[in-house]
């Protein structure tokens, strides 16, 4: 045992007999109270009441397979604007426009245009700050037709009187061997970027120098059009475009041929410059979706892996050092080869192999992470072996499985109940540096992976500090969660301990 | 003599046995998975089409060139082992690392365009020992100076925030701290650069080359120091409260010892083989932490070269390479750890 010998010396007060009846009537409801008596204990209950209902938030809410289908799927964020702060970033000065949808289904007028009809749906949108939208866009979700094709217009009409024709939609006519009614858009919506159409780059442009003479009308398309759009040149005659303040309203006109046709709601998006509590990531990700869905997956990840490390353990523990003789020592040199691996690169190199899915990646965990307890356990056990109790035990006939499992776990149970909190911090640690390195599973998101596509991206050289800062907090916020758990538990589990350092 | 060796030869034998058990681990889960012939398929397919290109220039006629191709793949085949079940072909080719033979790099390669996994080795670990003893000496002087200190004065608001900074430090990730400082400092201040390790272009001559490495190396280090120094100050104030409530402190001081001989000869004397055991134990540990810490500052150390070999299109034969270095340097710290031990306390040997 000479190498033991090397290992620092825990210095363990073990319960000695006196205790040991009172031990196995551990009561849970006398723990409770305890904790809830302490400052610490409060603050912990606090911690995890809010978790553990953000996270039944989260699975009453949120569809099963979440990540597959909503977060990893970009068509689900493709209306929402990209790396946008979040909004009350307003509240601190930020010059901010609202991130608006509307969507309609029944037309606001109905009127006579030669033999077809013509639908218009109109969508108010105010401007009452320097910041314009960051896009237009419109969304067709079906359009049925018998005849002619439908035509479909969206034109932005502008406080200083300008109409602005954004787009000209043709919907494509019948095809051969189609027969009517004639369906379009329905299994894919068709998406149009407003602000980024030709149409609307030659009629702004037309609207400034027939309204504005002498002022370079601008061509460009992209975030110079978009600016023009929602701009007049300033007072001064300096040229230089500001944000005309406003009502505007869009107004989208369908053309039909046939009063039968049917048009499915149509949306219009103004994108905003903010967005959600907690701003959106380079897809356009509500990342305030993907921040609360952490929580579950958090918990999930600390239960599991603190519980399985924690049961083979304690159980290899108190195996261990009852059994003794070459089972003993057989445990002891697996604990010891297993404490002395350097963990992350391992850890790494297993899910690189085994493949990134949450359950491997908690497995993997648990694998290098019970020797620690089984040490401890040992000892504790080594010392009760040769108490009073069990050697009562013993003379009444006692099995060995019946005194480990009813004389000796009692014993060190809630000291393995403390422990088994303890372990939880650094399983979410763990899962989070692997995420950071790109092996997390990518069905499941997770801060880590946040952290990690923000990093990868670049956001933090460009300073989008609301896609790398609140992840991090979360991470830190559980793990804190956890231990002022265990430190709360520390003394109630033994009083003992607070002598032990 | 004998005394100390024993300990000591008993120690080596496990920690031996930890880097045996690490390249079993490495055989098992690269082979058993398929890992392994995936990787070599993957291999051998690029090369027969690279072979059938070119060959498509020259010869013309298709059934030749069919044969040809087979030929070729049946070749690189048994060149590459695939003939072979993974527990012959796996085991010369891991236990070759134990002779520090690593192999070669593909797409890797040290500045001089070397793609022998060695010679990375050799140029990145420097950097990587740099700002790991750097910041584990901080560690030390701060840890000591400040943990005894509070040792004289348990209970006060000073000990009490420490405490709270420890329990606090070991729920902060390096790496994300490390993010936090780039926004910060490099960002948002704009005083020190954001990653890399030399300007760019990167100056000439001596000491304007050190100066610009140790501006980079500023805020890996003041990532480092604060996730290690928070429990590092805790465990050595804790020992030292213990140690100075015991009965040979009480009578250096009824001796009339003076306070600053007592705390160096009495109490850190019998705390030393402890604080060092956490010294070099936090040391070995961020050897762990270095590989997200160093990437996220592009610190172009061992922990950088591992994120390499892993991200993007990754090398498996650099990432068994590594992971049996890293093991082999932790495993060394552990046993120089262990020699400072006996040497430091005289309890162990008997």
């Amino acid at each position: 045992m000479a190498a033991d010998a090397l290992v620092p010396d825990k210095n363990l007060t073990i319960p000695d007999d006196e205790d040991a009846g009172d031990g196995g009537a551990f009561s849970i409801r006398g723990a409770l109270r305890m904790l809830v008596a302490s400052g610490t204990g409060k603050a912990a209950i606090a911690l995890f009441l809010l978790m553990i209902a953000l996270s039944f938030y989260v699975l009453a809410t949120y569809p099963l397979r979440f990540g597959a289908e909503r977060w990893s799927n970009p068509t689900v964020w493709a209306d929402n604007p990209k790396t946008a702060p979040p909004f009350w970033m307003t509240w601190l000065g930020k010059d901010g426009i609202e991130h608006q949808s509307f969507s309609q289904s029944d037309p606001d007028t109905v009127s006579q245009r030669g033999a077809a009809e013509v639908r218009e749906f109109t969508y108010p949108l105010t401007i009452d700050s320097n910041a314009t939208p960051t896009f237009l866009s419109m969304t067709l979700t079906g359009i049925s037709f018998n005849g002619r094709a439908p035509v479909v217009v969206a034109i932005l009409n502008r406080p200083d009187g300008g109409a602005i024709r954004l787009t000209n939609l043709a919907v494509a006519g019948p095809r051969e061997g189609e027969t009517a009614p004639f369906r379009r858009f329905y299994d894919t919506a068709e998406r149009q970027l407003l602000t980024q159409q030709e149409t609307a780059a030659k009629s702004i442009a037309q609207w400034y120098s027939e309204h504005y003479p002498g002022v370079a009308a601008p061509t460009d398309i992209g975030a110079v059009l978009n600016h023009a759009l929602f701009s007049s040149p300033a007072e001064n005659g300096s040229g230089k475009l500001t944000t005309l303040r406003g009502d505007y309203s869009i107004t989208v006109q369908v053309l039909v041929a046939d009063p039968k046709d049917e048009v499915a709601p149509i949306k219009i998006v103004s994108g905003g410059n903010v967005f959600g509590w907690m701003g959106t990531d380079s897809l356009g990700r509500d990342l305030w979706e993907g921040l609360l869905y952490g929580f579950p997956v958090a918990l999930l990840i600390a239960t599991l892996a603190s519980i399985m490390s924690t049961l083979i353990g304690a159980a290899l523990g108190i195996f261990s050092g009852y059994a003794g003789g070459a089972t003993d020592s057989i445990i002891q040199r697996l604990c010891d080869i297993i404490t002395n691996v350097p963990l992350l690169p391992l850890l790494i190199f297993l899910v690189f192999v085994l493949g990134s899915h949450l359950y491997l990646i908690i497995l993997v965990l648990v694998a290098f992470s019970w020797p620690g307890l089984t040490i401890l356990v040992r000892s504790m056990v080594l010392q009760i072996r040769s108490g009073q109790l069990v050697e009562a035990a013993k003379a009444l006939g006692a099995s060995r499985s019946r005194i480990m499992i009813r004389h000796v776990f009692p014993q060190v149970a809630p000291y393995i109940v403390a422990q088994m909190i303890f372990f939880a911090p650094g399983a979410i640690l763990a899962e989070a540096s692997l995420s950071f390195i790109g092996l997390g599973d990518p069905s499941i998101p997770t801060w880590g992976q946040m952290l990690q596509q923000g990093f990868q991206t670049g956001a933090l050289y460009i300073g989008y500090w609301w896609w790398v800062i609140p992840p991090g907090v979360l991470i830190v916020f559980t793990a804190i969660a956890f231990m002022l758990l265990a430190l709360a538990m520390e003394p109630i589990v033994d009083p003992r301990l607070r002598r032990r350092r | 003599m004998i005394s100390i060796l024993r300990p000591l030869a008993i120690r080596a034998l496990t920690l031996f046995g930890v880097l045996i058990a690490v390249l079993v681990l490495l055989v098992i889960s690269l082979g058993a998975t398929g890992f392994s012939d995936r990787l070599l398929e993957a291999q051998v397919n690029e090369e027969v089409r690279g072979f059938r290109q070119s060959l498509s220039q020259t010869v013309k006629n298709p059934e030749e060139l069919e044969k040809a191709v087979n030929e070729r793949e049946v070749e690189l085949n048994s060149f590459y082992g695939l003939d072979d079940p993974w527990w012959k072909r796996l085991p010369p080719q891991v236990f070759r690392v134990l002779t520090l033979d690593l192999g070669e790099a593909r797409s890797l390669r040290t500045a001089e365009g070397s793609n022998k996994v060695s010679d990375i080795v050799l140029e990145r670990l420097p950097y990587t020992v740099l700002l790991l003893t750097t910041s584990s000496i901080i560690t030390a002087v701060v840890g000591l100076a400040v943990g005894v200190r509070m040792a004289t004065r348990v209970g006060s608001r000073l000990d009490r925030f420490v405490a709270y900074f420890a329990a606090v430090s070991f729920a902060v990730p390096a790496w994300w701290l490390g993010i936090l400082f780039i926004l910060i400092f490099a960002f948002r201040l704009d005083i020190l650069p954001a990653g890399g390790m030399y300007s760019n272009p990167p100056p000439e001559g001596g000491i304007d080359r050190w100066l610009d490495l140790s501006k980079h190396a500023i805020l890996p280090i003041l990532t480092l120091v604060p996730v290690s120094v928070g429990p590092y100050i805790y465990s050595v104030r804790t020992m030292t409260v213990t140690i100075a409530q015991e009965d040979h402190v009480q009578l250096a001081r009824a001796k009339g010892l003076p306070e600053s001989k007592i705390t160096s000869r009495h109490i850190l004397r019998v705390a030393a083989p402890p604080i060092v055991t956490g010294l070099v134990l936090g040391l070995a540990g961020s050897l762990s932490g270095s590989i997200l810490t160093e990437t996220v500052f592009n610190w172009r150390g061992m922990g950088r070269l591992y994120y390499d070999a892993v991200s993007g299109t990754p090398d498996e034969g650099v990432i068994v390479a590594l992971t049996f270095i890293f093991t082999l340097i932790y495993v060394v710290a552990r046993f120089i750890l262990d020699i400072l031990y006996v040497m430091l306390d005289p309890r162990v040997r008997y």
